[in-house]
């Protein structure tokens, strides 16, 4: 596994998303420390500032200075998307392992109701979820985990099955090698690198839906700082903060390319394994080059 | 040029004529065909208006205050109130009252029709009013309470028999209470009446579309048709406030109601803006039925707990004014008292609380508050975090029923915050914040009798006498100090419109269209 990273890093892509992950955990967990204010603290003099040296990103409607808020929103929004990933790797990888193992029933069972998950429109899965469960990040966030589960079921079944079918495994068992035995020794190290590169893209896509279900005001509570309240707060006043909704929008959009970039990268060095990862610049300008006599 | 191409030429003309005669035709058939309030060869002209839908279409069901605004465009009122709160002619273009005040005879105009057709006489207004006192559902039998018997003496004569003197009542008949719906529609189906409104208002409905919008046509039939100069009405909620400018630009609605922070966005964008006086005033409602506010300890260390003016500052944008009472300065029922008893002071606050046994951030409560309330809550949790009160913020999700269902029924809350739009008389306002069926008094149906005999020397008061406006503050001092609800800023109507919309007509306690007309 340190090999398919390693050899994932080599890409300058990779390099940059890492870079803005490190970034972007940092803030989730320091963010609030570093906060140059108090992201809670109102000042009905300053309402709706542009940039100043005292507040680099303005203030909000509320007074409350919106640098700080950013940070501060960091956690939350970076750990609402963490726990919908958990959620959904716990329920989907696990039963899709142990769907190759465990017989036809278990089997048909699961596979119906990822089926069934995976006809479900996130959004508003997640907002019934919190009309039912009420508002509430971890409500909102288990209902998208319960939903990407589909995702990670069928990724880590589809590499169990076909290492479960390949010969040395079935040599493996010949010789008297336990299910268990087989799973840790052989397919484990197939099925990881899948998980890894679904992990990554899914972490972005939930990061997304965090942010637009916090956008819409649903899963936070007030005054909790969170990126799409932020970023809402500033459409709502477009006006007189032009610029407002300009640094929310890019932290969103840079974690979530970083982190597909991740996945991208770690699909690359998965399916390259064993050959030096080549950039896709580099990979066009081969494909380019006339085959044959 | 050659013979060819001047023949192409002439005949290019010719076809060009004859396609500007036809279309020149055709438009000036259509004009002249088209219903049209502004003259036959006027376009027929349409209003958008971003609003609220009402709670209910039928005026015995309807719940808020607000209601008042969207009712009345399908339904008048026996009276009606002058931008100064006197009382005009409306569908009773007269009515007088018995030597002893007890008795009210309304004379209506000849020959009012409702939109169903059926006559609109003294039967229909019996019928109503006596739906309004017995109906198992209706939201007016707080206010037709002195009302004790209702008879009709003609066909335009009605006469309300009081269970008392009363002299707010042909005031009190200006708004919902008097909005007369038809009988025959009540009879027939009386469900039907709350999505689809029967009257004698200045529109008829012809599309309802619940949480969306309702599309009305001109009623040719009202008494005061010839002041409608809109011949389709569409009613739509409004959308997310950060939309209402853009909105309003592109057409999808004339008119709107502003956020105090758009003025200066609709300004610059070439909309109307029209500030105008309103009876709304907002608050924090306290429910002295829920721990820790059965105190009275609490509910006194919280009189001292709000900043006013930063809530006028932040929310109204300096438009409104700080108030410690349901009435804006100006209005006759003001009491300059009132603002005197209770200014800000947090470390009394503090000091109140610790007599009641909270020490710092020993107490915890739950604000309420409605989605587009969520500002004043956040502001309000700041101000008690000052006086070491913890608090966290459940935000009631839009839409027409949820907040009603919530705090206005079932009372849950044990601090909300919330607004009243203000009613056509003072009283009528009075007993719906403070009042023992009150919608608005969250502590229902706590109301102390010291406050109901206020109220009652009111009603005896008539209108024009000199003591009459002593008698009313005196009720609003009462309902005040008797209510642990602290009311926190009032707040003009602030409405945009497009260019080709005229002066609007912005009564304090309602929109009317009369006079408003739009061009297309």
């Amino acid at each position: 596994m340190i090999d398919v990273l390693r050899a994932a890093l080599r890409l300058p892509s990779a390099k940059i998303a890492v870079g803005i992950l490190i970034v972007i955990a940092f803030l989730a967990i320091f963010g609030p420390l570093v906060a140059p204010f108090d992201p809670y603290a109102q000042n009905s003099k300053d309402l709706l500032q542009g940039p100043t040296l005292e507040h680099w990103l303005g203030t909000d409607d509320l007074g409350r200075d919106v640098f700080s808020r950013l940070l501060a929103g960091s956690t939350v929004s970076v750990l609402a998307a963490m726990q919908s990933v958990v959620v959904g790797l716990v329920l989907g990888a696990l039963p899709g392992l142990l769907s190759v193992y465990l017989g036809r029933t278990f089997e048909w069972i699961t596979l119906r109701i990822m089926d069934s998950f995976i006809t479900l429109p996130f959004l508003v899965f997640a907002i019934a979820m919190t009309a039912l469960l009420g508002n509430g990040l971890t409500q909102a966030m288990v209902a998208v985990g319960i939903l990407i589960a589909p995702a990670f079921y069928r990724v880590t079944r589809a590499a169990a099955l076909t290492v479960s079918h390949s010969q040395y495994v079935e040599a493996a068992q010949l010789f008297g090698a336990t299910t268990a035995w087989v799973v840790r020794k052989h397919v484990w190290k197939k099925v990881f690198p899948a998980i890894a590169v679904t992990t990554a893209s899914m972490t972005g896509a939930s990061l997304v839906i965090v942010s637009s279900l916090t956008f819409l005001g649903i899963g936070i509570v007030p005054p909790e700082p969170t990126w799409g309240g932020l970023l809402a707060t500033d459409l709502g006043n477009l006006y007189q903060r032009p610029f407002g909704p300009v640094v929310p929008a890019l932290v969103i959009i840079g974690t979530v390319w970083a982190l597909n970039a991740l996945a991208d990268a770690l699909k690359d060095a998965t399916t390259d394994a064993g050959a030096p990862p080549v950039s896709k610049q580099k990979r066009r300008e081969l494909q380019a080059v006339p085959h044959g006599a | 040029m050659s013979t060819t191409a001047s023949r192409f030429a002439a005949r290019a003309v010719r076809t060009a004529a004859i396609i500007t005669a036809a279309t020149l035709l055709v438009s000036g058939c259509a004009a002249s065909s088209g219903a049209s309030s502004g003259g036959d060869d006027a376009q027929p002209t349409t209003l958008r208006w971003a609003f609220s839908l009402p709670t209910s279409w039928d005026p015995v069901t309807s719940r808020t205050g607000n209601d008042i605004n969207t009712v009345s465009l399908a339904y008048a009122s026996l009276t009606q109130i002058d931008k100064d709160g006197n009382v005009l002619p409306s569908l009773a273009e007269s009515w007088k009252y018995s030597d002893d005040g007890k008795n009210v005879t309304f004379t209506l105009r000849p020959d009012l029709v409702f939109t169903d057709g059926t006559p609109l006489d003294a039967e229909a207004v019996k019928a109503f009013f006596e739906r309004g006192k017995t109906q198992e559902d209706s939201f007016l039998k707080d206010q037709l309470a002195t009302v004790d018997t209702v008879s009709a003496d003609s066909d335009v004569d009605v006469t309300l028999h009081l269970t008392g003197v009363d002299y707010q009542i042909p005031a009190l008949v200006a708004g919902r209470t008097g909005a007369i719906s038809s009988e025959k529609a009540a009879t027939d189906d009386v469900a039907k009446l709350s999505t689809w409104p029967v009257g004698a208002g200045p529109f008829k409905i012809t599309e309802f579309v619940p949480e969306s919008h309702a599309t009305f046509e001109k009623n040719p039939d009202y008494w005061d048709a010839d002041n409608i100069h809109i011949d389709t009405f569409e009613l739509s909620v409004a959308p997310d406030p950060a939309t209402l400018v853009a909105g309003i630009q592109s057409g999808s609605f004339d008119v709107a109601t502003l956020p105090a922070a758009k003025i200066d966005e609709a300004k610059a964008s070439g909309l109307t803006v029209t500030v105008a006086p309103s009876l709304a005033v907002s608050d924090v409602s306290i429910n002295a039925n829920k721990a820790p506010f059965d105190d009275p300890k609490v509910v006194e260390a919280f009189r001292y707990a709000f900043d006013r003016q930063e809530f006028v500052d932040v929310i109204t944008q300096g438009q409104g004014a700080p108030t410690s009472q349901p009435f804006p300065e100006g209005n006759p029922a003001y009491n300059p008292e009132v603002d005197e008893l209770w200014s800000y002071d947090p470390d009394k606050a503090k000091q109140l609380l610790k007599d009641a046994g909270y020490g710092e951030g020993d107490l915890t409560i739950e604000i309420t508050a409605a989605s587009f309330s969520e500002q004043g809550a956040e502001i309000a949790q700041s101000q008690l975090a000052k006086i070491g009160v913890n608090s966290t913020i459940s935000l009631v999700p839009p839409g027409s029923s949820t907040w009603q269902s919530e705090v206005y029924i079932a009372k849950n809350p044990q601090l909300a915050i919330d607004g009243t739009i203000g009613r056509e008389t003072p009283v009528q306002n009075l007993l719906a914040v403070y009042g023992p069926q009150g919608i608005m008094n969250l502590s229902g149906p706590n109301a102390s009798d010291a406050f109901l005999a206020a109220l009652q020397k009111v009603r005896e008061t008539p209108l024009d006498d000199p003591g009459y406006q002593a008698a009313l503050q005196d009720a609003v001092k009462a309902g005040v100090e008797q209510s642990p609800t602290n009311y926190i800023y009032s707040s003009p109507w602030i409405i945009a419109s497009s260019p080709k919309v005229s002066e609007l007509n912005l009564l304090p306690s309602q929109f009317r269209w009369e006079d408003v007309t739009v061009t297309q």
